[in-house]
Formats: structure tokens, C-alpha cells, sequence
């Protein structure tokens, strides 16, 4: 998506505004992902039918859509930010790096945290969406046993560890993303406490939640 | 002498003058202002104000600060506020008040009419701020609200905090940027300027440096307005920004500008007193913080005991004492002076027996910490960073220090000098504060010259002459160009080995000493000798690294303080002239029973008009006739 | 005390620069840091060597023209305060201080510890301003304006331009300045008519002078020496979103 045609949303706050206004999007979609998952905890029926649904809604193809080019041009914006801000700054660091008045740690490292993110995003397509397809039937209703792939995959230690860290990204990424998105959106400063407080609730809900399934499915033990 | 003496006041009554002033002035039609090229130097209330004020009217502006930013100019400091007779306090204050307490507060030396006009415009600026969204104090109904200030006893001085001049400055600035925006007025940042113009008598451009470069350059115009502040650095020591200088105005001085008062310095009561020999300048308290606070020494010599453990009876709250209708908000000079006096007494408090107390407990005990905080806290944060100590615990040390000077360029009634076509505005003026300023009141004469009377008087000037066009490769422009070069390389060429600042201090100590708070004959006598010779030391030995082609603060420093050490001596040579005591001038010959100032009617009702001779030649000095018609010329009296 | 200095030498804009060291011995506590160079500038004139240049002017705090980064810290480590009323009390005797121009694209370096803070000023003459000419205005207290309104403004308005914001932020934004002046102007009545241009001519300069975007670290507002909040920055969004549906 260009932003050539709308000269104020090429200014920088307009380009925030779209960041924080795509990165919303993604919040919201990554809550209900997460919230929807938590049938991982319920029984493999229910996790099934719901991803079934979900799937064969022919609504998934516009949600897909919004969040393919929510995600496009958060990432294309925030890197074309990040680098003016690059240029803008010049390279010289100072002497000492950390004075006692420099800032948290997750400010700092927003372009990192979201492209790790956007690595795990590729591979968590390729490994699941894309992943092996086994089949269920409930009721005479043939469909993909998504339970299974997850349930494989969550009892690799090593994958899931991958997925931990990740999780934690996604939580660096969101405690500041969350309050900074609302300041750049001019809906409250990010200073705000109750701002941050909502940052680090949203942030602790969304990556804790998803922390717990593949801790609980591998406490279940055996085989799928 | 280039022009007259002549203040040109206009007839009628004083409540009429400005409005007759203003009708008689010649106009400039619109379309014919662009053809007109006005030179402002300086960018603090009255350059920015003036400056922004009449490239909205059309002018061709030329804006000059050797700040990086017009921002930066010193009125930024002011701290405690502005006066206006708004009468919003229902106080029994006007007009006519206010004139008459700024012409008492002056000592009976400033010009009536003037005097008159200031206050009238007064009310127009607070309207004129408020609508640049100036941040001033409010009520909780919303309206504007007000404070008292020393030399008077209505409540008429509008503030923003402890940043007052702070607030009207960006104002003005905004309002000047503004104009700078969008091309009526070209701004030169980092820019000095070195020399005065003169041709055919008038005053048609100057010379500056661009202090980045070093390169030397002549700006030509149809006007030059000065407004490039006091010369209070010339004690070395004193509340005015390191860079704050008199360069401008000397210049102007030796191209035949008549400089009037110069020995008419302020000095402040409630300033940080100092605290080594390392210390660079001198922090104000506003005097806003006399409202609440009480100022007192202890009754016994010598007392060394911690200021809590001194009972009530044994402390002696002296301005109450001795002027109890105005008590501690007693005007600067009687205050500064009264608390001379205690230390000289050796009454005075702190490791130096060089100060006395400004004490906030019974303001605390009555209002409560916090009310206090809200109207005091930046300038006991600040206090406290500097001292280390903390005021709502032990009581200020305060001294009186060097803050303003009243005397100046002379200007006539249209703030123009005798050289026609060099208006001189605030600060760099010597109209309105007579031998001493009310607090409040220099932010109102900055502005009220810059928004109010330059754009009327300087646009009656343009409208009643004919300028021929004058070139960059005129002879006299040419020939001014090599004379500032000259004077450059002559600094440069000294090669001795003492920096200017040293030089600076030793001419600060003399002024200080000996042209300070208490002047007389012998002493003053003596520092014409002292200051002539620092004069020929500086010339012979003064050591300046650098090259002039780059940024050098050490060829700035030395250039401006040649002009400060004559300047030194001008003001000496005034003060010792001067044989009466009034303001902020103290003779010790003339002081009544009491130790007050006593004046001399009969012999000094005048301004002193230097003019400039000659390079080592005395200056000659003419007197302008102050008359009184509507203030009854009457001691001064505050008790 | 005794002060081991490492500052920032630069003969001019594109001139290479470095550290250079110097001991300085006999510091009071009670100096101010300004005062600290003073000294040290003292010390290399009488050496024939070139003075270091750094801004300065009112020494109170309040004209924004110090600017200096000291242990990579704008101003130094106290919050609140500008270099002028930093004090050598506030550092250890025998202490090694790094002191530093401030870094930024729109700032470029004039020499030594001076850089050209200009690019702020162009931003203030593009909107930093109510446009009422001389003359036009009403009586004062025909607009009223409440209590905590007024001081709300000033909390904007008390901006010293000093640049220390655009020094501490990982972008070189300035923000944090830009929007301390759309929030005092936006907040008293007299500024609403143009609220809309404002905003949006003030972000385009600050845009085109080079300056990065704001990532909400909160930097600026550390290092601000008058406390000036991150909610200022909060405003500007909101000004700039409001300007879409407004007409003026």
C-alpha cells in the first residue's frame, strides 16, 4: 500500500497513525486467536469444529485480506520509519550509551521484536496453516484434525521452546505497542498509568494465554 | 552634535499627547510601505515586539540577534511580571496612578510625558498578549489575575508564574516568526552587529558579523531601530545573560548618538548572594517572593546562630520598620540600600556576613506549604539548586545585585536618538524609568515601545523624509566596513597574555566597588584612574586565541568589553558629575539624616546627554530640562 | 576537585571530530557546570589554545541556549534541570565526564559543543503562533478562560527550545517540542481558529527539517529540563486525526 496519494498520512504521525491503526487490528487478532485456541484446553472436538468453521466461513478470505494488508503495511511503514528515524539520528552513539535518564527497553526495540515476529509469523503459517493435513470425522462431517498437528508439534520440546520465546517477543513487542499505539493515535499519552497498565494487561493476556496451551497440552503426555 | 536636544513632546494636556502625537504623525500608505527598508537590532520584547509589529504594517524587516535563535534574547528572564492600570482588583488603581507611581518610583529623573504614555499603552499590551495566548495567571471564574510589586500599593502586576517574561517573549517571538514565515521580515540569526551607519547625519544601516563565518557585512535601510538591552555586564558580576553587552548602543554612541543617564544602574535587592570566586553571574529571586516573604537581619552584630534559633524580639525586620506603609515591598533602591546598610552594621548573615534573610516561615505557618509552592515553587527549586539549600526549611540569603541599567541612548518623545532615522527602544533607551525602575515595568516599556510607539513614530519618520538610495559601495558604507575590520584586527594583533575575562573581572571589581550601590567623589575620581589604566593593560596585554574567520566567544568577549571599559568610564565621569543622590544613583555626600537619597532640584532636575569627542577626549555633556507639570516634584517617601 | 574531562572538539560542521582530554583540578562543589568550563576555558586560553565553544546566555534555566550532553545524558543526570543549574556537587571528585554536542541530522554540528538549532525556529514559523496582528486584539478579559485551563497551557508553553528532546530521542524527533506548542495553543480559546492548519503545516515541517518520528519511548520527556509530559505528543496525534474533519 502506498501512501502517495494521501499527502497528510505521508507526514510521520500520519504513517504512526497507520502503524498503530494496522498493529490494533493485529492486537484484536491475536486476542481472538488466542482466545479461540484456548478450546485447545477444552477437547480436540471442539477446537476441531471451531477451526472448521472458521476455514469454510467465506468471510476468512476478507479477513484474510485485511490482515495481509494490515500486516504489509505495518511492516513497510515501520520499516521506512525506522529507517528516517535512522538517518534522522546519524550514527554516532554516545558516550556512555545508557545515561540514567535513557528509556525501557521495549521502546527501544520495536523494528527487532517485529521482525522476529514476522519470522515466527512465516514459519507458524508453514508449520500449521500449511502444515500436515491429517483428517477427522465428527458426526459424518469430514474435516482437517488441526488438534493433532498442534498436539505433534506442542510435544517437541524444542518447538516449543521456540514458540515460548517467541511468545515473549510478541509480549516485549505489545506491552510497549499496545500504550504506544493509543498515544500515536492521540487517545491518551502513553505515560498515562492506566495506559500502561492496560499495555501490560493486554500484553500478559494475549502472550500468557498462549503460553499456557502448549504447557497444558504437554502436561496431558502421550501420543495424539 | 548631530540634531538637537529637542524632546519633542507634543502640546495639550498629558492625557492627550499620544492621541495628539499620533494625529500629527506623517503616514505611509500601504502600498508604499514595501519600498521601505526598517534595520531592528535585537530580538528581545521591544526588537521582536517592534519587529513583528511593523512588518505587519507592511515594512521591509530586517531582524538582527547575535542569539542562534531570537528566542534566546534576556527578557526571557524576567521573572515576576508585568504591570498594566487594568484596575481588574477594583484597587483604586488607573492611568494616572500608575504614571504617578512610575515617575515617583523613578525619583522624579524620568520624563513626564513618556512616562504618561507607558502607562497608558500599558492596558493595550495585556490585551495585545492575551490574544497571542500568552499563559497568564487566571481566577477560577477565568479572568485575569494579578499580584503586588514593590513602589506600589495596588495590585497590578500580571504574571505567568515565575516566567513571565518568559511567556511575553515567546509571544512576541511566535508573532515575529510568524512574520518571518511567510517573508515579511528576514531574520539574521548569530548575527552582530559592530557599527552604525551614518550618512548626510542620518542613520542608514550598520555593519554586522556573522559570528559563524566572521564575515563582516553592511545591512542599508531607511531606519535603524536599536533595541539591544542594558549594559549591567560592565560590573562583571550581575544578573544579565553572559552574552548581554553594550556593544550596539556604544557604537551608536561614537557615531554621534548622545548616550543620556549612564550612571543610572539598578540594583536588585533580592538576588543569590555570591558564593566564590568562580562565580560567573549573579541569580535573581523575583521580587514577587517580597509578598510573602520577610526580610531580616538580627538585631545583634555578629550574631552567628542558625536563623531558627534567633528569638523574634532579637530579629529586626527593618524594611517594616523603617518604611511600614510599604514595608517589604519597599521599591529596589531603598530596599537594596537598606540592606547595605545592615551588613554594614555588620548585622548581615552567611559565611561572608554579605547578606540577609528573605524568610518564608510565617507565610508557610499562615497559608500552608502548599499555597506557597504554588506561587513560589520554581524560584525555590532554582534557589535550592544553586545553594544546596532549601527554602521552605531555613530562611533565603539574599544580596543586592546589579539587575538593570535606566540610563541609555537618548531619545526624544518618538524613542528617536538626536542622529535622525536611529530609534533606541527598552532597555537600550533611558526614557522611562528615570533614576529607577518599579519591578514590572520594563517588560511594559519593552513592549509597549516595540507593539505600540516605534511602529507609529518610525513610520512618521519614513513619511517625512526623502532618502536618497544609498549603495553597498557608498564611501562612508565602504569606509565604516574597514573601520570595524580595523578594530578587529587591532584586537587581534595585541598578542599579550592576559585573557579578556580577566580583564573583565578587574573592571567589574572597580565599577563594583567604586560605581556600585554608594558612590563618591574620591572613590569615583579614583576609578576613572583605576579604569584608565585597565584600559592601556587591555590594550597591551590582552591574549586572544583563535582566528576571526570562525566561531570565537574569546574575540566576541574581548570586543564587547573594549566597549564595556569605556563605557565604565563614561559612567563614572556621569556619577561624578551627578552631585545629588536619586534612584538608583547614591551619593554619600547627599543622603538625608536617615541615610535616604537626598536629590538636588535645583541643580540636577535634568537628563545628562554625553556626547562622544573623540577617542581619549572627555565627553561633553548636555542636560534636556525635566519639567513637572502634572507630579509634584516631593521627597520620596515610602515610610 | 579534581575532574577528568573528555569533550567533544570539532573545528567546524564538516570537520572530523574527537575526544580530547583534560585534567582540571581545584573545582568547587558549588560551581555550576558552565562554570566548570569557564574554568577549563580559561585554563586553555592562558595556554594559547582555542577555547571550547559551547551555548550559553541567562545561566537561570530558562533561554534554552546550554546544550550538552554529559555522560550521555542531555543536560546531565538531574531531571528537571538544564545544564546552567547542573553543579559540580552533583559529581564525584576525581570523576571522568564525557561531554558531547547534541547529535541530530537537523542539527548540524557549528563547532565544538555548538550546533544549529535553527531547524526548530522554522518549525515554531510555520504555525507556533496565534495570527493577530498588533492592534486587533479585544480586552483581555472578554475571553475567560479557566484556572487549570490556563496552567494546563502553560505546561506547554513553558518549552525552553533548547533541543534536548530531538539530543535524547533514538530518532532525532522533535516531537516533544513541536507538540508542546500545538498543545498550549490548542488549549487556551484564542488558538482554535487556526488549530487545524496549525497542526498540520507544524508536522510537515518538522517532517521536512529531518527529523525522525516519535516511537513513544519517552526519552525527550526524561531529558526535558522543564518536565514538559509525553501527553503533549498524545495531543498532537489528536490535533492532527481532528484536523480531517474540521474546517476552518
Amino acid at each position: 500500500m502506498t501512501t502517495a496519494n494521501f499527502p497528510r498520512l505521508r507526514t510521520s504521525v500520519g504513517k504512526k497513525f497507520l502503524i498503530s491503526i494496522t498493529g490494533l487490528i493485529f492486537s484484536g487478532f491475536v486476542l481472538s486467536h488466542m482466545a479461540g485456541n484456548m478450546l485447545l484446553l477444552v477437547s480436540a472436538e471442539a477446537y476441531n469444529k471451531y477451526s472448521h468453521a472458521l476455514v469454510s466461513n467465506p468471510l476468512i478470505y476478507l479477513a484474510e485480506a485485511v490482515l495481509v494488508i494490515a500486516l504489509l503495511t505495518h511492516m513497510a511503514l515501520a520499516l521506512k520509519l525506522a529507517m528516517e528515524n535512522r538517518a534522522a539520528r546519524g550514527v554516532k552513539p554516545y558516550r556512555p550509551t545508557n545515561g540514567e535518564k535513557s528509556t525501557n527497553l521495549g521502546s527501544r526495540w520495536m523494528a527487532q521484536t517485529g521482525l522476529l515476529i514476522f519470522v515466527f509469523l512465516v514459519l507458524h503459517l508453514k508449520t500449521f496453516k500449511y502444515g500436515a493435513h491429517y483428517e477427522v470425522t465428527y458426526g459424518g462431517q469430514t474435516m482437517r484434525d488441526i488438534y493433532r498437528v498442534v498436539f505433534e508439534k506442542f510435544h517437541d520440546p524444542l518447538y516449543v521452546a521456540w514458540y515460548e520465546f517467541s511468545l515473549l517477543v510478541l509480549f516485549i513487542h505489545l506491552r510497549h505497542g499496545i500504550s504506544s499505539c493509543l498515544q500515536s493515535l492521540g487517545i491518551a499519552s502513553s505515560r498515562n498509568p492506566n495506559l500502561q497498565i492496560a499495555g501490560w494487561v493486554f500484553a500478559v493476556l494475549v502472550a500468557g494465554g498462549f503460553a499456557i496451551q502448549p504447557l497444558y497440552l504437554m502436561s496431558l503426555g502421550g501420543q495424539p | 552634535m548631530i540634531g538637537k536636544l529637542d524632546s519633542r513632546i507634543p502640546s495639550g494636556p498629558i492625557e492627550d499627547k499620544w492621541t495628539q502625537c499620533k494625529f500629527e504623525n506623517k503616514l505611509v500608505a500601504p502600498a508604499n510601505r514595501r519600498k521601505h527598508k526598517v534595520l531592528i537590532v535585537g530580538t528581545g520584547l521591544a526588537g521582536a515586539s517592534a519587529a513583528a509589529s511593523m512588518a505587519e504594517q507592511g515594512y521591509q524587516v530586517k531582524v538582527f540577534t547575535y542569539h542562534d535563535s531570537p528566542r534566546r534574547a534576556h527578557s526571557i528572564a524576567a521573572q515576576g511580571g508585568i504591570n498594566a492600570a487594568k484596575n481588574y482588583q477594583n484597587d483604586g488603581d488607573s492611568i494616572r496612578r500608575l504614571f504617578y507611581d512610575t515617575v515617583k518610583g523613578g525619583d522624579f529623573r524620568a520624563r513626564e510625558a513618556n512616562v504618561y504614555r507607558l502607562a497608558e499603552l500599558s492596558v493595550n499590551i495585556i490585551d495585545q498578549c492575551v490574544a497571542q495566548g500568552v499563559p497568564f495567571a487566571r481566577e477560577y471564574g477565568g479572568t485575569l489575575t494579578n499580584r503586588s510589586f514593590g513602589g506600589a500599593q495596588v495590585s497590578r502586576t500580571f504574571y505567568a508564574r515565575g516566567q513571565t517574561g518568559q511567556q511575553l517573549l515567546i509571544g512576541a517571538y511566535s508573532a515575529l516568526m510568524r512574520q518571518v514565515g511567510i517573508g515579511a521580515a528576514e531574520l539574521f540569526t548569530r548575527t552582530e552587529m559592530l557599527d552604525l551607519i551614518v550618512i548626510d547625519g542620518k542613520a542608514r544601516g550598520i555593519v554586522t558579523r556573522n559570528l559563524v563565518t566572521g564575515k563582516l557585512e553592511t545591512h542599508l535601510g531607511d531606519a535603524v531601530v536599536l533595541a539591544t538591552g542594558g549594559y549591567g555586564n560592565v560590573f562583571y558580576l550581575s544578573t544579565n545573560a553572559k552574552k548581554s553587552n553594550a556593544t550596539a548602543a556604544w557604537r551608536a554612541y561614537k557615531r554621534g548618538a548622545l548616550f543620556a543617564n549612564p550612571c543610572y544602574t539598578q540594583i536588585h535587592p533580592t538576588c543569590i548572594p555570591v558564593s566564590g570566586d568562580h562565580q560567573s553571574k549573579l541569580t535573581l529571586m523575583s521580587e514577587s517572593l517580597r509578598n510573602d516573604g520577610r526580610v531580616w537581619v538580627p538585631k545583634k552584630q555578629g550574631d552567628k546562630r542558625p536563623a531558627a534559633q534567633i528569638p523574634v524580639e532579637e530579629r529586626d525586620y527593618f524594611l517594616e520598620r523603617i518604611y511600614p506603609s510599604f514595608g517589604n515591598l519597599a521599591p529596589r533602591d531603598i530596599a537594596s540600600r537598606a540592606a547595605k546598610r545592615m551588613c554594614d552594621e555588620g548585622r548581615g548573615v552567611g559565611p561572608s556576613g554579605q547578606s540577609v534573610y528573605l524568610d518564608f516561615t510565617d507565610a508557610i505557618n499562615r497559608l500552608g506549604a502548599e499555597t506557597v509552592a504554588a506561587r513560589y515553587d520554581n524560584l525555590f527549586a532554582m534557589y535550592e539548586k544553586i545553594t544546596d539549600e532549601n527554602p521552605y526549611k531555613v530562611p533565603m540569603r539574599i544580596y543586592p545585585a546589579v539587575h538593570y541599567v535606566m540610563g541609555g541612548l537618548w531619545v526624544d518623545y518618538h524613542l528617536m536618538s538626536n542622529v535622525p532615522g536611529l530609534f533606541v527602544l527598552g532597555e537600550a533607551n533611558f526614557s522611562d524609568h528615570g533614576a529607577n525602575r518599579l519591578g514590572a515595568s520594563a517588560l511594559m516599556q519593552g513592549l509597549a515601545d516595540g507593539y505600540f510607539v516605534a511602529p507609529y513614530t518610525v513610520g512618521n519618520y519614513i513619511a517625512s523624509e526623502k532618502q536618497p538610495v544609498i549603495r553597498d559601495d557608498h564611501e562612508i558604507v565602504r569606509s565604516t566596513l574597514a573601520g570595524v575590520k580595523a578594530a578587529n584586527d587591532k584586537l587581534k594583533s595585541i598578542g599579550g597574555k592576559t585573557p579578556a575575562e580577566t580583564f573583565h573581572k578587574r573592571l567589574g571589581k572597580i565599577m563594583w566597588d567604586k560605581c556600585g550601590m554608594a558612590r563618591t567623589d574620591a572613590g569615583l575620581k579614583q576609578a576613572a584612574t583605576e579604569i584608565a589604566a585597565l584600559k592601556k593593560d587591555f590594550w597591551n596585554d590582552l591574549l586572544l586565541p583563535g582566528d576571526s574567520s570562525t566561531l570565537n566567544s574569546e574575540l566576541e568577549h574581548a570586543s564587547r568589553l573594549a566597549d564595556f571599559i569605556e563605557l565604565g568610564e563614561l559612567m563614572c565621569r556621569d556619577a561624578l558629575e551627578r552631585k545629588e543622590s536619586c534612584g538608583g544613583h547614591f551619593r554619600e555626600e547627599a543622603q538625608t539624616a536617615e541615610g535616604e537619597a537626598k536629590r538636588d532640584d535645583a541643580n540636577f532636575c535634568h537628563v545628562a546627554a554625553w556626547e562622544y569627542q573623540g577617542d581619549g577626549k572627555p565627553a561633553l555633556r548636555h542636560q534636556e530640562e525635566l519639567k513637572f507639570e502634572n507630579v509634584k516634584l516631593a521627597e520620596r517617601n515610602y515610610k | 576537585m579534581k575532574l577528568h574531562l573528555r569533550v567533544w572538539r570539532q573545528a567546524g560542521p564538516e570537520k572530523p571530530g574527537k575526544f580530547v582530554d583534560y585534567d582540571l583540578d581545584g573545582i568547587s562543589p558549588d560551581m555550576s557546570f558552565l562554570e566548570m568550563l569557564d574554568t577549563l576555558n580559561l585554563k586553555l586560553v592562558r595556554q594559547g589554545e582555542e577555547a571550547v565553544e559551547f551555548e550559553h546566555d541567562c545561566r537561570e534555566g530558562i533561554c534554552g541556549s546550554c546544550s550538552m550532553m554529559i555522560d550521555g545524558n542531555p543536560h546531565g543526570p538531574d531531571r528537571g534541570t538544564a545544564t546552567c543549574q547542573l553543579h559540580m556537587r552533583r559529581f564525584a571528585d576525581g570523576a571522568t565526564i564525557h561531554v558531547e554536542p547534541w547529535r541530530a541530522k537537523p542539527f548540524p554540528i557549528i563547532r565544538d559543543l555548538t550546533v544549529d538549532r535553527s531547524a526548530l525556529d522554522r518549525i515554531i514559523a510555520k504555525g507556533g503562533f496565534i495570527s493577530v496582528n498588533t492592534g486587533n486584539a479585544p480586552e483581555a478579559n472578554t475571553t475567560l478562560i479557566g484556572r487549570d485551563l490556563a496552567e494546563a497551557a502553560f505546561e506547554g508553553a513553558a518549552c525552553i527550545g533548547c533541543g534536548a528532546c530531538v539530543a535524547a530521542c533514538k530518532n532525532a524527533s522533535a516531537s516533544l517540542f513541536t507538540s508542546a506548542k500545538i498543545s498550549h495553543l490548542a488549549k487556551v480559546p484564542q488558538g482554535h481558529p487556526e488549530r487545524k492548519h496549525r497542526v498540520q503545516a507544524m508536522v510537515a515541517q518538522m517532517d521536512a527539517e529531518g527529523f525522525g518520528s516519535c516511537s513513544n519511548t519517552g526519552a525527550c520527556e526524561a531529558a526535558c529540563p522543564k518536565e514538559i509530559k509525553l501527553e503533549n505528543i498524545a495531543e498532537m496525534n489528536r490535533e492532527w486525526a481532528r484536523s480531517f474533519f474540521v474546517r476552518e
